[in-house]
């Protein structure tokens, strides 16, 4: 015991001593996942308080283009601004240079074409119904709406706007046929008790998040980016222990070690303690900044887990993923700089692969596929199980399975190759 | 005085070799030798060194551990023996407090006594002013002493040195190899390699010379320059091994 303790305590100071190891081992990922859940969550806020900044252009000599920015106004996506004297160039140019992203432009005849087109349909499905006869039928053409837009929008935004306003022009056509059926039938308005009826009620969407458990876990940028960021940090010890295990075996301090009457398998399970300390560390930390200071800056909080008991042993077997895949870099790698590339590329490839950086379901099936083989998918599978759907054991246990069998081989690999060595 | 280590036919072939590195070296270590062994680059003298310190296997034939006449087991031999590689092989980020610290108590040293070897290392090796200072800041000689310090913190029986003073001034070779001189009249059996001619000559008083692998001459060093007619021991490295490069 006391040679195992004298192996982790210079184990410790060999740490202390790294400071660009812990850097990149504590404060990367922490920055990492302030930046990330910062900005997720900004999008969120974007989209869902009065955030998305909307230029309107009315240029309609009716009032229906009132009547269609009132509704964008009352729906609570946009922050309008109205500037009806801004000409297409200068829409260009303010969206280029003021820092807007989109301009909406209603032409001079928006009211008058939603008005023919209503009249249009109404007649026809009147006429289909035989209610009235219509004698001539008027072609209606498209209502020309543009949309301009900041070239530096990313397309999935972009068309997201153009679909809602597409839906809330649906709304104001809708209504505006349902008066013309009205007024064709000789009324002279909607009885207010059936516009009531149709325009009240609208058909909510309930969002149900898919969770095993009995508790209301809401899905958040922090519930997200916590976990994924700590993983993440747990990889990239890679740079401080492979860069130490190369350092160790280049000075000859391992050949040293051979003609010492100790077990070589002491330095190795000394790594094993002071680095799954330090991942352990690394989590507690950045669950804590996600717990307790996330709230104090307007993020949402982290809510732990309800299942304490598959927090910690996902936690401990990503802690032994990282450090068997670290130690496997430092066994293979021929130098420090080899060790400190190879590592810190590989894993942000597997990272990216994994679904750290963007979630694996917005990839094509075969990425899908290749992800799997990252240690790092297994392990954010893990924690969305815990934090997000509830922690069920039976979820669990593919992620718990794949990263028992991802640590076996490691650990082969380095055994072998070490034997090959003739340290062990 | 009683042989310490017996080699019989050790030859070593390396995996995908061609060729051996060593071939049926016989030739035995006794108690209190002052032993050099030497050759051309690539002559197989760290393949040997290795062999001997249990740190690789040969692939034919047997070393023979002795202590006390009897034959010991290799972890019983580690205990006795001190490895100083040419490499220096600790942690520069740490102090040579904490290096020493560290590979003492793998030998299983008590704190106590190891603290009290640690201060007597350091003063007799000129490093007690910087006992805690990291040495990645030291000299080169500094650190050759530090990596001497570490070789022989066990008190070894049986001291192994890979070239124990290549790369330092006058001073520190000097004080290097002074400490060896005390510790050999202590008792302790130096196995030792270098380049330096003049500094081996001083040193040691029997030689194993070896060449591709295969061992030329070996005996008392002055009765071996005698019999080859050789004024000096470079001179007779020459004259056995050739003045042609080897690498």
């Amino acid at each position: 015991m006391r040679k195992l303790g004298a192996s982790i305590y210079k184990e410790i100071l060999l740490l202390i001593n790294d400071k660009v190891g812990l850097l990149l081992m504590f404060m990367m990922p922490i920055l990492l996942v302030f930046i990330i859940t910062i900005v997720q969550d900004s999008t969120f806020k974007l989209v869902n308080d009065n955030n998305i900044e909307l230029i309107v252009v009315n240029k309609d000599k009716g009032a229906l283009g009132d009547s269609l920015i009132s509704i964008l106004e009352q729906s609570g996506t946009y922050k309008i601004t109205t500037k009806n004297e801004l000409t297409e160039a200068q829409i260009e140019k303010t969206l280029l240079s003021d820092n807007q992203l989109l301009a909406l432009v209603l032409p001079e005849s928006f009211t008058e074409s939603l008005t023919a087109k209503a009249k249009s349909i109404s007649s026809e499905m009147l006429s289909e119904f035989e209610i009235i006869e219509v004698t001539e039928q008027k072609s209606v053409g498209a209502i020309p709406i543009a949309l301009y837009y900041d070239p530096v929008l990313q397309d999935n935004f972009r068309m997201s706007v153009s679909h809602s306003i597409r839906s809330f022009l649906s709304v104001l056509e809708n209504r505006l046929m349902i008066e013309q059926l009205y007024v064709e039938m000789g009324f002279d308005e909607i009885p207010t008790s059936m516009e009531k009826k149709f325009f009240d009620n609208q058909t909510t969407i309930e969002q149900i998040s898919a969770n095993s458990s009995s508790g209301d876990v809401i899905p958040t940028s922090t519930q997200h980016n916590v976990p994924a960021w700590s993983i993440f940090a747990m990889f990239f010890m890679v740079i401080s222990l492979g860069g130490n295990i190369v350092k160790e075996r280049l000075s000859g301090s391992f050949v040293r070690l051979q003609t010492i009457p100790s077990s070589f398998s002491l330095v190795l399970i000394s790594k094993m303690f002071t680095y799954l300390f330090v991942a352990l560390l690394q989590l507690t930390v950045i669950f804590s900044l996600g717990k307790f200071v996330f709230p104090l800056i307007g993020l949402p909080s982290l809510d732990l887990p309800s299942n304490i008991l598959g927090l910690i042993l996902v936690s401990a077997l990503s802690a032994f993923a990282a450090i068997s895949f670290a130690m496997l870099v430092g066994t293979f790698a021929k130098t420090v700089e080899q060790a400190n590339g190879f590592g810190a590329v590989t894993i942000i490839i597997l990272a990216a692969i994994g679904g750290v950086w963007v979630p694996t379901f917005v990839m094509p099936a075969y990425m899908q596929t290749i992800g799997n083989i990252s240690p790092l998918h297994w392990c954010l599978e893990g924690y969305y199980t815990l934090f997000l759907k509830g922690g069920d054991w039976y979820l669990l246990s593919p992620t718990i399975l794949f990263l028992i069998f991802f640590i076996l081989a490691c650990q082969i690999l380095i055994y072998s190759k070490l034997k090959i060595q003739n340290y062990i | 005085m009683s042989n310490v280590i017996e080699l019989y036919n050790v030859s070593k072939k390396y995996p995908k070799a061609t060729r051996f590195s060593l071939k049926d070296i016989t030739f035995s270590i006794k108690q209190g030798d002052k032993i050099g062994i030497f050759g051309p680059n690539g002559a197989g003298k760290t393949t040997l060194m290795s062999i001997l310190c249990r740190i690789l296997p040969q692939t034919t034939g047997t070393v023979d551990y002795k202590h006390n006449d009897a034959s010991v087991d290799s972890m019983q031999f580690l205990h006795s023996i001190g490895y100083v590689p040419q490499d220096f092989s600790f942690y520069p980020e740490l102090t040579p407090y904490q290096n020493l610290m560290y590979f003492g108590t793998l030998y299983s040293i008590p704190k106590g006594e190891l603290k009290k070897r640690i201060n007597e290392l350091m003063t007799v090796l000129g490093l007690s002013h910087v006992t805690h200072k990291k040495i990645h800041t030291f000299s080169g000689g500094m650190k050759r002493r530090v990596n001497l310090a570490i070789g022989i913190i066990n008190n070894p029986a049986i001291l192994f040195l890979d070239e124990p003073t290549v790369g330092v001034d006058v001073q520190s070779k000097n004080a290097i190899m002074a400490y060896l001189e005390e510790l050999n009249a202590n008792g302790t059996t130096v196995v030792y390699t270098s380049h330096h001619m003049n500094e081996a000559e001083h040193f040691c008083n029997t030689i194993v010379l070896i060449d591709q692998g295969e061992l030329i001459v070996q005996g008392e060093i002055k009765e071996v320059i005698e019999q080859h007619n050789a004024s000096d021991l470079q001179a007779l490295f020459l004259q056995l091994t050739g003045s042609e490069y080897r690498d």
